[in-house]
Formats: structure tokens, sequence, C-alpha cells
């Protein structure tokens, strides 16, 4: 005998009944009733948890049973057998092996499935895209944080002259613009714009000083470019941030950009590999050493103490790792 | 029946669940959503929405959850449309912009008043259904009307907005054959909005009193004479701005949900039954932020226990206090169901919330 709240569907009264089984039927006995209903008619809600659990008839009336391994052993002897699902949540190994599935599924998609399909996309993405985002980051730099640049005419066109004549391995000049800006904020640098054109700011060009560092420091730009890295780049935070704010965004929509950008660090460091890569190919390409993309960074480094770039947050490898794999490249292009 | 005047006792809200036992159902039916490739999540959804509604208790007996897993898909379907919709029209400005915008802007109000009906009369306690039977022409009043109202008076006249959606909402609530009712008026919530302007004023405060201004008007500066900006000044700048916000929403936000839900469950009543709700700000604030720390830490994990621990603190602010027999309330007549085509889903019978 098993205690039960009976609900006629109609109201809310509480009727305290007893259940049995028998034969094929389930007996409700107690408060005035005296039913016995074929249990082919009767649905049982799922187990779920510690919550009382229903039986569910067709006229809209129902039992709410509390002691549900008394209810298991009644519904086992009239041959009822839960759901698939409604089991498998309740089972340790089921629990667990779920649970190192979507660990692992939520690592592969991580480390490599968002970066391929982000690549795809950043290729499959009409030019129209590239260009629009590139106007619209000029307009917001321009005159505020990139500054025009000061070089003279005759120093920006001997840069252009040797910028033009590098061949790219699929045969002819780069096809990236070349921009030269100011930026007292970002000083010695270069970067990649969506569309894949290229501004170099003046601290760079003076402090390098060499053409031949220079142009390996292009080399690895364009290496940016020819991957559509910015594009790319643009895609996987979006997917990284979308994620992120829906998961844990109830809490707190602010903090969540925190766990997102140590999740986009790591793709921003593999953008910067892949760019060296392409570098120190293209230099190999035009017969001049990648080792010289790797004295450029030094000068560089050298100009910036105390920030040699690498640990968690860091949006480039660190600057001895990077020059260690350009002498790794070198030696394999020499051989 | 007998209707004495002697008191009754009151009936506390009750969450019977764990973070472990939820634990399972989450993350099974996690790995199933995830290799159906997001279809499963319905099923997930149904199965999360009846773990909570039937661990919560008021009178010895639980709340179940009704809603059937097809509707549910149709919603999700229907409001990635419009998100979707939404952010292509916002990022890619052309024609299309403007009609993406119209369309959604007048289906929106139909689409969440069919969404309150298909959840109320998807929750049921003691076997009897709730209702909502607020009227299409009143739903277009209330967002579009007073949203508009809201916009062009910068935002002033939000707690009246609010004050507008929760009586849309409430009143025209039923249990079974009882009406709930809102009694909460609109300087009440004026006045639980004016709360939000003291953590402004100290956002005010931070910034004037750590010469953050200073910082920026020295930055413009060095920036217009192509001097060189103290990274150390801007640091500081960013870093106090950022913290401030982060103040704002982590501190300011709970305390205002609080207040205003107290406001909201204290002055709404079922029939003659009255709801009492005793949240505290601070306790909220806590669960908030330890939830958060929690999930940060175990990559995402502690989830499940952290939305029962919220869930539990939630329901466990609100007692029911009766003023008759709570053995006497009796479902909606099926006519008047019918009559407002609640029980048949159709295609547009849904939940559009995620």
């Amino acid at each position: 005998m098993l205690q039960a709240d009976y609900f006629d569907g109609r109201s809310t009264r509480v009727r305290v009944v007893r259940l049995s089984v028998d034969g094929k039927d389930l007996v409700i006995v107690g408060d005035d009733l005296d039913l016995r209903i074929h249990f082919a008619d009767v649905s049982v809600d799922e187990r779920l948890g510690r919550a009382p659990r229903r039986l569910r008839f067709k006229d809209g009336s129902f039992c709410e049973v509390r002691d549900l391994n008394g209810l298991d052993e009644l519904l086992s002897s009239i041959g009822h057998v839960d759901g698939k699902v409604d089991r498998m949540q309740r089972q340790l190994h089921i629990v667990l092996l779920s649970c190192l599935a979507c660990l692992v599924i939520a690592l592969v998609s991580y480390e490599w499935v968002l970066p391929w399909a982000a690549a795809r996309g950043a290729r499959q993405l009409p030019p129209a895209v590239g260009k629009t985002l590139t106007e619209q980051a000029l307009n917001l730099l321009d005159g505020k944080i990139l500054l025009p640049s000061k070089l003279s005419d005759k120093r920006r066109e001997e840069l252009l002259a040797t910028y033009h004549a590098l061949r790219l391995p699929e045969g002819g000049s780069s096809a990236s613009d070349l921009l030269f800006r100011s930026s007292p904020q970002l000083g010695a640098n270069a970067f990649t714009l969506p569309d894949g054109t290229i501004v170099v700011l003046d601290d760079l060009v003076t402090l390098i000083g060499d053409d031949k560092r220079i142009l390996a420091v292009l080399a690895h730009e364009l290496g940016h470019a020819h991957g559509r890295h910015g594009l790319q780049q643009l895609l996987q935070s979006s997917a990284v941030a979308a994620f992120i704010s829906l998961y844990v965004g109830d809490i707190s929509q602010l903090v969540a950009a925190a766990p997102a950008a140590i999740l986009q660090a790591k793709y921003s460091k593999d953008l910067e590999r892949q760019a060296d890569d392409y570098g120190a190919a293209l230099l190999l390409h035009n017969g001049m050493s990648p080792l010289l993309l790797a004295d450029a960074l030094r000068d560089l480094a050298k100009s910036r103490p105390g920030s040699r770039g690498g640990g968690y947050l860091a949006s480039h490898p660190s600057t001895d790792e990077r020059i260690r794999h350009l002498h790794i490249l070198a030696a394999q292009g020499a051989t | 029946m007998a209707t004495t005047s002697a008191p009754r006792p009151a009936e506390q809200f009750q969450f019977t669940g764990t973070g472990s036992e939820y634990f399972g159902i989450w993350i099974v039916n996690g790995f199933l959503t995830i290799i159906t490739l997001g279809i499963y999540s319905a099923w997930a959804k149904v199965r999360r929405l009846q773990y909570f509604y039937r661990h919560a208790e008021v009178a010895g007996s639980s709340f179940d959850f009704h809603g059937s897993p097809k509707s549910i898909f149709i919603g999700r379907v229907l409001a990635l449309i419009l998100l979707i919709a939404y952010n292509y029209a916002v990022r890619v400005r052309s024609f299309a912009t403007v009609v993406i915008l119209v369309v959604i802007v007048v289906v929106m109000p139909w689409l969440l008043r069919n969404s309150f009906r298909f959840r109320l009369y998807n929750t049921s306690w003691r076997g009897t259904r709730f209702h909502f039977r607020g009227g299409v022409a009143q739903a277009y009043r209330v967002f579009l009307l007073n949203g508009f109202l809201t916009v062009v008076t910068a935002y002033l006249m939000a707690p009246f907005m609010h004050q507008r959606l929760k009586a849309y909402q409430h009143d025209n609530s039923w249990f079974g054959r009882t009406q709930c009712s809102f009694h909460a008026r609109v300087g009440q919530f004026f006045k639980v909005y004016l709360v939000l302007l003291a953590p402004l004023a100290a956002f005010g405060a931070i910034v004037a009193i750590s010469g953050v201004i200073g910082d920026f008007r020295a930055i413009t500066q060095a920036q217009q004479h192509h001097g060189h900006v103290n990274p150390h000044l801007a640091f500081k700048a960013i870093f106090i701005i950022y913290g401030a916000m982060v103040f704002l929403l982590v501190v300011a936000g709970p305390i205002f949900h609080a207040l205003i839900t107290n406001l909201i469950w204290n002055n709404t009543r079922i029939g003659e039954h009255r709801i009492e709700c005793n949240m505290s700000a601070l306790r909220l604030l806590w669960i908030g932020i330890s939830n958060l720390v929690m999930v940060l830490l175990t990559l995402g994990l502690f989830m499940p226990w952290a939305t029962v621990r919220l869930a539990r603190f939630q329901l466990e602010c609100m007692r029911l206090l009766p003023a008759g027999d709570l053995q006497e309330f009796a479902a909606a007549d099926p006519e008047a169901i019918g009559a407002f085509g609640e029980e048949t889903a159709t295609a547009f019978d849904f939940d559009i919330s995620l």
C-alpha cells in the first residue's frame, strides 16, 4: 500500500488515498474514492530529483506520490519501465560520461572546430565586408589615435618601393595597400586592417631603421592579410563572446568579458604564429633570411623593456619564443 | 464552506531540489543538446522547468509545468530568426533595416502576450491551471505606447511603464476561476527607482574625487599636442571607470532587483489571498557574486548548483497569506478555456523566452 494525494483536476481539494496493484489495474482507495484504472490508461511522469511524482489519468485527475522508492516498486510490479533519458539522468556512470563528453567537445570546438570554421568563414565573406570594416576602423582611429606620418616623402617612397618589390609566392607584387601613420599611444608598431591594408607607424620605422628588417615586419603583416586574420579574429571573438554571455550572462554581462578575453588571447597568439610562418616563407621566397624578422623583433623588444610578451592575457607569444621559432624556420630554409 | 475570521497560518514557499540531483539532469540533457546540434534543447528546457516547478512547494503541494517540447521548439526557432534579423538589420544599414525593425516592433507585443499565455496556461498547482487573459489591444498599449513614452522622456517614465506592464500581467492572471490583482501604484515604483539614483550619485562622486576627468583632459591634451601619453594615467582612468561600472551593475543591480521584487509580490493578490515577499538585497548580492566566482573557478560545472541556490533563495523569500480555505479553488470552465483558445497548441502558442 502506497500513500498518495489525489486531485480531481477540477479543484484544489487534496484527497489522501492509498494505491495498490491488482493484476493490470491500479487501485485507488480512500477519502470517498474507490477507483480502479487500467494501467494502460495511466501516464507516469519522469522521476526528477526528489520531486513528488505524478500518475496522470485520462480525465485530468492525477495522484501525487512522495514515496518515490515505494512508487518504483509499485511500477515495476505492474511492468512499467521508465523512459531512456529518465533513467540516464539517474545513472552515475552516464552522468560522468556526459560530463566528460561535454568537456571534450568544448575543448575540441575551442581548439580546432571554431578556428577552422572562422578561417573558412573569413575566406567566404565578400570583400566589401572587409572594406567597410576597414573604413569604419580608420574613421574611428584617424585623428585620434592615429596621426599623420611625419616621415619625409622620400623615406616613405623608399619604403613603398622595397615593399612593392616584394614578390609574393603566387607571383606578382604585394597586393595590400601600405599606409603610414604616427601614434604616440601605440608607439613602434605595425598592424593589418580587416581588408588587408597594412598600417606602419613612424616609431617602428625610426626604431628599426634597417630597411630589410622593416620589410621582414611587413612580410609578417602580409601573413595576417593573406590569412584574412582580421575577419577570422572578428568571427572567433563574436562566437566566443556570444557563448560566454549566453552561459554566464544571467549573472553579469560585464564580468563575462573577463573569461572571454582569456579565451580569445590564445586565438590571437595562434594567428601571430601563423603570420610569422608566412612572413618567414615569404622572406625565403625573396632570397632573404627569416632571421631578419627575428632581428626586427629584438629591436622592438629593446624599445619596450619589461614587456617581453607571453602570458595568458597577452595577444602575442613571447618575443623569445618567436625568435627561437624563426631560427628553426631559418635553419629549415637553409637546407 | 466556512469563512472564519480566525487568522490562518502563513504558508511558506519552499524549494526542495538540490544541486547534485539537478546536475545529472543538466549534464545529460546538455550532452543530448550538443550532439543533436541544439534541437534537443527544447526537450531539455521542458525538463528543466519541470524540475524547478515540481520542487517548488507551497501548502504541502508542488507546482507543475505542462508545456510541450514542440511548442518550446517552435518558440526557439522563431526567437532565433528574430534575433538574427535584428542583428542583421542593426549591422548592415539598408532599406531592409527599416522594414525588419518595423516588423519586429509590430509583432513583438503580440508574441509577448502569447508567451505570457503559454507560460501561465502550462503552470498548475494541485492540478488547477493558471491562465493569462490579457487582450491583444492592451498588449499594444502597454508595450508600444508606453515604450514610446519611456524612450521620448529619456527613461524618466520607465517606472510608469514598469508599473503598467506588471499591472497588465498580474491583473490579467487567473488561478483557475480566481482572478489575481495588482495593487502597487506608480508612485511606489518611482520610489524604488530613486534608489538607483544613489549609486549613480556615488559613481559621480568617485569620478569627481579620483580626478578621472582631469586625467582624461591630460590624455586628450597630450594627443592634441602630439605628446606622449602617460600609460599609467590612461590605465588608472580606465580602471576607475570600468571598476565603477562593474560596481554599479553588481551592487546596484541586486539591490534594485530585491526592492522591486518585494514591491511587486507584496502587492499581488490571488482572489483575497495575499503574498508576502521579503527578499534581502544583501543576500541576493552575496549569492550572485559567490555563484559567479564558483562558476568561473569550476569552468562552468558549478552552474546547476548556482541555479538551484538562486531558485531556493528566491522562492523561500515568499509566503502565501491565505484569506480562506486553499482547498476551495476551482479550475476554470472548459468553455472559458476554449473561448480564450488556450488549450489549442496552435503554431502561435509558444514560449518566446530562451
